[in-house]
C-alpha cells in the first residue's frame, strides 16, 4: 500500500524532470551565439526526451514505479543559419559563418512550458501532502 | 454486530479510492510534456455504488478492485499526449476535496466510538 507516498514520488518524478528541461533549454540560451565548441562544430540545441515510467498505470500501480522519466538528451539535427561575417575566426571561405541552430523565441516559449509543468507538478505535491496530513488527523 | 458497519467499509474503501485516483492524475502532470502519452483516470466513485447496489454489499466491496482506465482515444497536442493540465488541476482539487469529506466523517465515527467507549 504505497498510496499516497505514491502520489509524492510521480509529482517529484516531474518537477526533476521539468527541471532537467529548463536546464537544458537555459544552456541553449546561454549558448545561442557560440559559433564553436569543443569539436570545432557550432553549438547544437539540446532537447530533452521525456518517457513514461512503466507501461500503462495498471501494471506499475504495486511497485510506485508510475511518474516520468528523462529517456535522453538528444541534438537537434536541423542546420544552422549562415551569417556573412568574414572577420570571424570561424568564418568559411566564402566568408559565411554557421551559427548554432537555436530560435531563442522558440527556447522561450519552451521555459514557460516547463516552468508552468513544474508548478503544477508542485501543486500535485502540495495536494497530496495536505491529503497525507488530513489522515494523520483520523488518528486523533 | 462488530464494532464497524457497512459505512466504515464505504468510508475505507472510498479513501482509498480518492488516493488511486490522486496518483493517477499526478502521473497525467508529470507526463504533461511525454510524448505519445495518454491521460488515465479512474472512476471509483461508480465501482463504489456498483458495489453497494449488489447482494452481499460488505463482501462486494471488500473484494472490489479499482481499475485506472487509459483514454486512448483523444489527442490535444502534435506530440499525440492529451493531458489538458487545466483539466487536471481541476481534477486533482475536486479529488483532494473528496478525499478530505470521507476522511472527515470517518473520524467523526471514529469520534462517536471514542465517546461511547467512555474515553
Amino acid at each position: 500500500m504505497s498510496n499516497l507516498f505514491g502520489a509524492l514520488n510521480i509529482a517529484a518524478s516531474g518537477m526533476t524532470a521539468e527541471r532537467l528541461r529548463m536546464d537544458v533549454t537555459s544552456d541553449n540560451l546561454a549558448n545561442a551565439d557560440s559559433t564553436t565548441g569543443a569539436n570545432g562544430q557550432p553549438y547544437q540545441r539540446q532537447e530533452v526526451v521525456l518517457q513514461a515510467r512503466g507501461q500503462n498505470f495498471a501494471d506499475v500501480l504495486g511497485n510506485a514505479q508510475a511518474g516520468v522519466q528523462v529517456a535522453g538528451i538528444v541534438g537537434d539535427p536541423a542546420p544552422g543559419r549562415q551569417v556573412y561575417d568574414p572577420s570571424s575566426p570561424d568564418a568559411n571561405a566564402q566568408g559565411y559563418v554557421t551559427m548554432p541552430n537555436v530560435n531563442t523565441v522558440t527556447e522561450m516559449t519552451d521555459l514557460i512550458t516547463e516552468s508552468r509543468s513544474y508548478e503544477a507538478d508542485t501543486q500535485a505535491l502540495q495536494t497530496a501532502k495536505q491529503l497525507y496530513l488530513k489522515t494523520l488527523d483520523l488518528l486523533r | 454486530m462488530g464494532l464497524f458497519d457497512l459505512t466504515d467499509t464505504v468510508l475505507q474503501r472510498g479513501l482509498e479510492g480518492a488516493s488511486l485516483r490522486q496518483q493517477v492524475l499526478s502521473n497525467n502532470l508529470a507526463n504533461a510534456n511525454t510524448a505519445g502519452f495518454k491521460r488515465s483516470d479512474v472512476d471509483f466513485e461508480s465501482s463504489l455504488a456498483s458495489a453497494l447496489d449488489s447482494s452481499d454489499p460488505t463482501q462486494s466491496l471488500n473484494s472490489l478492485a479499482f481499475a485506472p482506465q487509459t483514454d486512448s482515444a483523444t489527442t490535444m497536442t502534435l506530440d499525440g499526449n492529451n493531458v489538458d493540465t487545466d483539466t487536471e488541476m481541476a481534477n486533482l482539487t475536486s479529488n483532494a476535496v473528496e478525499y478530505e469529506t470521507l476522511a472527515a466523517i470517518a473520524q467523526q465515527r471514529f469520534a462517536t466510538l471514542k465517546a461511547a467507549m467512555g474515553s
